[in-house]
């Protein structure tokens, strides 16, 4: 687990969403993603619809992946940068409910969740969601977001 | 490239800039941009990556709006994939070709709708995996 100090922190809780790039063909692929941080072990995770399930077609291919947090908008956490290069890996051995166990994640961003939760069957696909878990491998934040400046980096 | 709305690209307030490293991990960094009168896209250089003269980059733009109760709404995105030029101390984006979803132009519901065939190919790829 790369330690890291509190404000880069309290930016993987906080932010409601992050920059999340897969690999295809050797080019990025880059979409706003919501992201939940689980800090007892430093990962990170994101669920993606199988409607939008490109991202997780890439990572099967290719496991390198990155989320910038990059967009303090609707948190109360500080304006930094920070961009986590990590391996990630896809589960989509139970699309319906694999994803349930980071609902209370999902909820502290989106509270209004559960009211799209109980047209579940309305959006059905939408619900069907492969789970990709991200570990760590290199961090490196800009604090205050000045990207003009060099940046400090966390487990290289 | 034709396709790329300036004036709605102008409303974003940042850019989100990401290439392919040599270690094989994307690289992002956000990045003040401004678009000149000419259509001429062009990004503050960030002090990393180093080297980002000729490089094959793409370049989210995106958007979020913070609700009082939390969560958030009227997103849309622009992400567009591009060449950038060092020129002057800045870097010239050069777009070649555009992804974007803007749910003010298609509702949720039907972007949902849109993109079922990506899911009925992604449940038949697990179906054949399964099967074989």
């Amino acid at each position: 687990m790369i330690k890291v100090p509190t404000w880069v922190r309290e930016t993987f809780e906080n932010y409601l969403v992050c920059e999340f790039t897969t690999v295809k063909s050797g080019k990025p692929v880059t979409m706003p993603l919501l992201p939940f941080y689980l800090p007892d072990s430093g990962k990170f995770v994101v669920t993606s619809s199988i409607l939008f399930s490109k991202k997780a077609e890439n990572v099967k291919k290719n496991p390198k992946v990155s989320l910038l947090f990059s967009n303090p908008e609707g948190s109360k956490a500080g304006k930094h940068a920070v961009l986590v290069q990590g391996i990630a890996h896809a589960d989509d051995t139970d699309l319906d409910h694999g994803w349930e166990k980071y609902l209370s994640f999902w909820r502290k961003k989106e509270p209004y969740i559960d009211a799209y939760l109980a047209e579940r069957e309305k959006f059905g696909w939408f619900w069907k969601r492969v789970v990709l878990q991200v570990e760590p491998k290199k961090i490196i934040a800009w604090k205050n977001g000045d990207t003009s400046r060099p940046p400090e980096e966390f487990g290289a | 490239m034709t396709g790329l709305d300036y004036q709605r690209l102008g409303n974003f307030r940042y850019a989100v800039i990401t290439l392919i490293g040599d270690d094989g991990f994307p690289f992002s960094v956000s990045t003040d941009f401004k678009i000149l009168p000419d259509k001429k896209i062009v990004l503050q250089k960030p002090a990393l990556p180093t080297k980002l003269d000729g490089k094959r980059v793409n370049v989210l733009f995106n958007h979020i709006t913070g609700l009082p109760g939390g969560g958030y709404g009227e997103r849309r995105y622009m992400l567009v994939w591009g060449t950038t030029h060092e020129e002057h101390g800045t870097l010239r984006f050069e777009p070649k070709s555009l992804s974007e979803w803007d749910e003010k132009i298609l509702p949720f519901d039907q972007y949902c709708a849109k993109s079922a065939p990506q899911g009925a190919k992604y449940l038949g790829t697990l179906q054949a995996s399964v099967e074989a």
